[in-house]
């Protein structure tokens, strides 16, 4: 589960400068052409340094992501709701070892983005800093928040590198369980008593906002990326994604009667594009520095996680390892 | 830790909180490369890599990060430094150009096999064995039996002996049962109970 731009940092175009042009022309001839780029292949540094960002992010997002759902499997309404939640949480887990290979094809180690994950350094989705209270938010987890991860996803699958796009492949195809899982969850809430309308409808209000920044800043606010946009690092604009997120489940959410809490949400018959209160960017940036109500506890949770493994790890460890990075 | 999640609440401080020392090479062990069969009859193909401390164990985990959905009849893994790669072409040039005819030898010969890449942004397959007493050979008799006018961009060799393949009685692993419908996308049809709410409505 993963939302795009998370950071407001602009990209650093300086180093493309001292990049070969002729390389730097036949890369970007390649790109056009609709190939993908593959680890052995010349590339510019900016374009390394983006992906390796991109990926690694979303691999943490997929590991942090597990943590707020995984609180509901014991609680969860039922076996057959247990065994599904159990089932997404592995998947979710699983996603991240197949990001975590595709990034380390870019030459950083995963022992380097573990790191960087627990000390804080890397980002990853900030959506998982908010926790879930109820069964409620674990499913507008499920259906929502891997509705936009979906969202993400298929546009990015389509991009330049090979592994990222081999990998978002699988990953798309695993999201879909997930997806209707959710929806069901919802359907049922829904569908139920009032107490279990009302229930949906708090977390509702209480995700929309985090909802909302998952896309990242508005373009309005957000650095120009039509560098990366030309690279196919990334396939849409943040605003593309809420659009297109919106559009697909604003009319599924008011279907099931819910209110969602913004006055000003509607979709503009001329444009065609979504209207909506401008998002709160200051809490946005205040949260994925640190700031939210569960930035410690996630990270600790991992790191705590990590202490505790360290013996197996130690015990297993090889003489005669030696490490070489992954082929594809 | 103060946390909503009782398990969260119960774990022992470990270390110091928000503290931790960067992780050694090797930390999170060696890459094992992971190759499927989709279906009997079908060649294995190249399907990425896993961590592991050794090569049991990447088959263990291989079988959890890569067969959790997609049909699978048998996969095997092999060490990544145990995988000889030839350089990589693009265009309309193939890598067989590139591959230089090492003269035959004598010796014992052992077996590889042979992964190539027909399409750039997809997967190696496995196109056949071949017999050879180094891998330069192995590269040179796969350039000598399987050379056709398709173009292959990449060629890989893996030693036969090096590979941890399915063993026969492990192939009920991939077994669907029929009650694990719950991890299935189809499994989940709220169309009818929408249905009646919305008409109630």
């Amino acid at each position: 589960m993963y939302g795009g731009g998370n950071t407001f940092e602009g990209v650093k175009t300086d180093s493309l400068a001292q990049e070969d042009p002729v390389k730097l022309a036949e890369f970007e001839a390649r790109i056009e052409r609709g190939e993908k780029i593959e680890p052995t292949d010349w590339m510019p540094q900016l374009y390394r340094k983006q992906l390796i960002r991109m990926i690694e992010q979303h691999a943490h997002s997929e590991i942090i992501g597990a943590l707020p759902e995984g609180t509901w499997i014991t609680r969860a309404p039922g076996f057959k709701r247990k065994l599904a939640l159990m089932a997404k949480v592995q998947d979710e887990v699983g996603h991240a070892q197949l990001l975590y290979s595709a990034a380390e094809t870019l030459g950083k180690s995963r022992e380097q983005m573990i790191t960087d994950l627990i000390t804080g350094k890397s980002k990853y989705s900030n959506i998982f800093n908010y926790p879930a209270f109820t069964w409620a938010d674990s499913c507008f987890i499920s259906w929502l928040v891997d509705a936009g991860a979906i969202v993400n996803q298929l546009a990015n699958a389509k991009g330049s590198y090979g592994p990222y796009c081999r990998a978002l492949d699988r990953i798309c195809a695993e999201e879909s369980f997930h997806l209707k899982y959710g929806h069901h969850c919802v359907i049922y809430l829904a569908t139920g008593t009032q107490k279990q309308r009302d229930m949906f409808q708090e977390a509702l209000n209480r995700w929309w906002a985090p909802m909302m920044h998952f896309f990242g800043p508005s373009d309005k606010i957000s650095v120009h990326t039509e560098v990366l946009m030309k690279w196919k690092v990334k396939m849409g604009t943040n605003d593309d994604m809420r659009n297109q997120f919106l559009d697909m489940y604003v009319p599924k959410i008011w279907e099931l009667g819910f209110t969602i809490p913004d006055p000003n949400l509607k979709k503009n018959p001329e444009t065609g594009r979504w209207e909506y209160t401008e998002p709160d960017w200051e809490e946005f940036k205040r949260v994925i520095n640190g700031d939210g109500p569960c930035n410690k506890e996630r990270l600790e949770v991992r790191r705590i996680a990590e202490e505790r493994g360290r013996w197996v790890r130690e015990a297993l460890k090889s003489p005669k390892a030696a490490y070489v990075t992954p082929l594809a | 830790m103060n946390s909503l999640d009782p398990r969260v609440k119960r774990l022992p401080v470990v270390g110091e909180p928000g503290q931790a020392e960067p992780k050694a090479p090797l930390d999170q062990f060696g890459t094992f490369e992971v190759f499927v069969q989709p279906k009997e009859g079908k060649p294995f193909q190249h399907e990425g890599a896993v961590h592991a401390p050794n090569l049991e164990m990447a088959f263990v985990l291989a079988k959890e990060t890569f067969t959790r959905r997609f049909q699978c009849v048998s996969l095997y893994t092999v060490d990544t430094r145990h995988v000889f790669v030839s350089p990589m072409t693009e265009g309309n040039i193939s890598v067989f150009d590139y591959l230089h005819d090492v003269p035959e030898q004598t010796g014992t010969k052992v077996s590889y096999e042979i992964y190539q890449l027909v399409k750039r942004g997809k997967q190696h397959i496995h196109v056949g064995t071949v017999q050879a007493n180094t891998p330069d050979e192995a590269m040179s008799e796969a350039k000598r039996k399987f050379h056709s006018d398709k173009i292959v961009y990449n060629i890989w060799a893996i030693r036969t002996d090096d590979i941890r393949f399915t063993k026969p009685e492990e192939k009920e692993l991939w077994l669907t049962l029929p009650e694990k419908k719950f991890r299935d996308a189809s499994d989940y049809k709220g169309g009818d109970k929408l249905k009646v709410f919305l008409e109630s409505r």
